[in-house]
């Protein structure tokens, strides 16, 4: 490596922190299965395949600040049906975590920092969510067929404790309906919680883990204080 | 040449190389064949020659089965399985044939049995004229087999040559040394998301070899008309951490490519997409191959994500261009699919019988080698040790008769 140029490519091409991760980066083949079956491929170019590269060649500066990491919504397809088993979303959330928080795009950090305060992304208050949620109990205790519906709220020793997309207690209550009468037809003994009641995690969501652990922490807290063995996290 | 006999495990085109070349050397050779053809996987594999010669090596089965069904020295049991061996001065082998329903010698083969038998499948005829015998029956699928429900075979049969009652046959063979020759197992691609079994007209790279050598044409199999596109899908079950199939198998590249440029000569109509991550070189010619590859196939540079089926049997192929930067959902009306070449399950039961070492892939360790086997005059041949394409198993195979034909001097003092 006499030239200048190739040395200045070749000091680019520095595994820097990627080195040490552990996800199988440097293994892949480049087949491009996972851009292939990725649902948001091709959104603003986006391209897993090349994200991996990026990562394997230690594109550092490049990848984080890249939009790419972000437009993933980490459902894990590509990691599922790549053959050499690499770690892609694990990749994407790390890659996410060496964004300085302020930096981290749209409403998430937002989100991340009202959850971690109130318990919830929308920092919708305990009585406000019982209100919405008994609300919806009541409307669904209309239809035929429904008329003992009501909804258990932290009860102690049910069988599944379910947590809650912050969507079904805003926008979409309408599809709190579904699964409720789903579990009434099965019989079932479940329960959801009245505090820290949200299945989303936008922690894990940004690569944020202390976030993250908070957030997991408190539903595990939830499953002892109500003495519940099985859990269904519903995002 | 010194005296001596020689047991083949394995009528495929190694085990048939290895019996023709110990066979010119003077030595008695006895083949046997779990199956009931000769020839292996190979023996389907279809001409590929276009206006030349592409060397595909498939000529050489059938030339090497017409050799070996005519050589007075090798003779051939098919349907039949190694029971035990044990080894003193000699091996003694124990072998048990399964019973000869259809009688080869009585058979003219006609077909009247295939016209009237109820079970599509019962029946199965090789794939070579050479084959000896031509038809057999499947045991599995035969409704003789499973109930004693049906003998309409045996009762039309003209020649009288079908005997569904007939005994399995205990036999035992002496021999100084053993070749295994066992072949590979092809992938099953039903756990890819290409919906291979559940969508007709995903086939793999076996069935269309099959499907040229006997139709000379592609057709669709869903109903037999003429594809206007076909995609490969190279590396299905092979270069794949998530199976513990970490190698490449060799011989995909080779034959697809092959494969493709066969059907443009012949169907120069067909639009051909061929999915790769990288093409693996082969042949001597491989740049001018290659070269003239770009101007009759569309290479693209990415494996597909998944295939739906249309409601009118076609094929719905997700890949992402990396060229336009979007994913494409593009329809075809075929895909075949080049599977992996894997070991063997019969490899198990060789280690039980010979203490044949795998390596860490599962694949025996390399052929006419001896220091890898405990009991001198054991070698393998062929794909039983990994990937290897017609030419390279025949190889393997003189190899292995070099090593026997070396073990038998020194025997002989």
């Amino acid at each position: 490596m006499s030239n200048t140029s190739e040395k200045f490519l070749i000091n680019l091409l520095d595994h820097g922190c990627f080195k040490s991760w552990t996800f199988s980066q440097d293994v892949c083949l480049t087949c491009g299965i996972c851009s292939s079956c990725c649902p948001a491929s091709g959104i603003d170019g986006f391209d897993p395949r090349k994200l991996v590269r990026m990562v394997a060649l230690g594109l550092q500066d490049e990848v984080v600040e890249a939009r790419w990491p972000w437009i993933c919504t980490i459902c894990a397809k590509c990691e599922n049906v790549c053959p050499m088993d690499i770690d892609i979303s694990n990749i994407v959330r790390r890659v996410r975590s060496l964004r300085d928080r302020d930096r981290v795009p749209g409403v998430l950090q937002k989100g991340v920092e009202m959850a971690l305060k109130t318990g919830n992304i929308l920092g919708l208050p305990k009585e406000d969510f019982i209100f919405i949620v008994e609300d919806v109990a009541a409307e669904l205790a209309e239809e035929p067929g429904f008329e003992e519906f009501k909804v258990p709220i932290d009860k102690k020793g049910a069988n599944i404790l379910c947590t809650i997309h912050n969507k079904l207690v805003n926008t979409h209550t309408e599809d709190l309906k579904h699964w409720w009468k789903i579990f009434y037809a099965a019989g079932e003994d479940w329960t959801i919680s009245s505090d820290y009641w949200e299945g989303c995690n936008w922690g894990y969501f940004t690569g944020d883990d202390m976030a993250s652990k908070t957030m997991v922490g408190r539903i595990a807290e939830n499953l002892k204080k109500l003495e519940i063995k099985n859990f269904l996290w519903c995002e | 040449m010194a005296d001596g006999k020689v047991l083949i495990i394995g009528g495929g085109v190694a085990g048939l190389s290895a019996a023709l070349g110990l066979a010119r050397l003077g030595l008695e050779v006895q083949i046997v064949e779990k199956k009931s053809f000769l020839g292996g996987h190979a023996i389907r594999f279809s001409c590929k020659a276009t206006d030349r010669c592409v060397k595909c090596g498939a000529c050489r089965v059938e030339e090497t089965l017409k050799n070996v069904t005519n050589n007075p020295k090798i003779k051939v049991w098919t349907e039949t399985r190694v029971i035990n061996v044990s080894k003193a001065n000699t091996f003694t082998i124990h072998l048990s044939k399964r019973p000869e329903y259809i009688n080869p010698r009585k058979c003219t083969r006609c077909g009247a049995c295939f016209d009237q038998c109820p079970e599509s499948g019962a029946l199965i005829q090789g794939h070579s004229n050479y084959n000896f015998p031509f038809i057999a029956i499947y045991e599995e699928k035969c409704r003789f087999m499973r109930d004693r429900s049906c003998c309409i075979c045996q009762e039309i049969c003209p020649e009288a040559a079908i005997q569904l009652d007939g005994n399995s046959q205990q036999k035992v063979y002496l021999a100084d040394a053993i070749i295994i020759a066992t072949g590979f197992q092809p992938f099953n691609p039903e756990s890819k998301p290409y919906g291979y079994n559940s969508f007709p007209n995903v086939i793999t790279n076996l069935q269309l070899e099959e499907m040229l050598k006997r139709e000379s044409i592609v057709l669709r199999p869903s109903d037999n008309t003429i594809p206007k596109k076909i995609a490969f899908i190279q590396c299905v079950g092979s270069r794949d951490a998530k199976l513990n199939h970490l190698w490449c198998s060799k011989v995909c590249c080779a034959s697809a490519l092959r494969l493709a440029r066969l059907i443009k000569s012949r169907q120069p109509e067909i639009e051909i997409s061929f999915f790769y991550i990288d093409v693996q070189t082969f042949g001597r010619d491989f740049q001018a191959f290659y070269a003239a590859v770009q101007n009759e196939v569309r290479m693209i540079r990415n494996i597909p994500g998944d295939i739906y089926q249309t409601e009118d049997k076609r094929l719905q192929v997700n890949f992402y261009d990396a060229a336009l930067a979007v994913t494409q959902e593009e329809i075809f009306d075929m895909v075949a699919l080049s599977i992996g070449i894997t070991p063997s399950s019969e490899l198990n039961k060789m280690v039980e019988l010979f203490e044949l070492r795998l390596d860490e892939t599962g694949f025996a360790f390399g052929s006419g080698e001896t220091q890898w086997f405990s009991v001198p005059g054991v070698y393998t041949a062929g794909t039983a040790s990994g990937p290897m394409s017609i030419a390279d198993t025949i190889a393997s195979a003189s190899q292995a008769v070099t090593a026997v034909a070396k073990l038998l001097r020194q025997k002989a003092g």
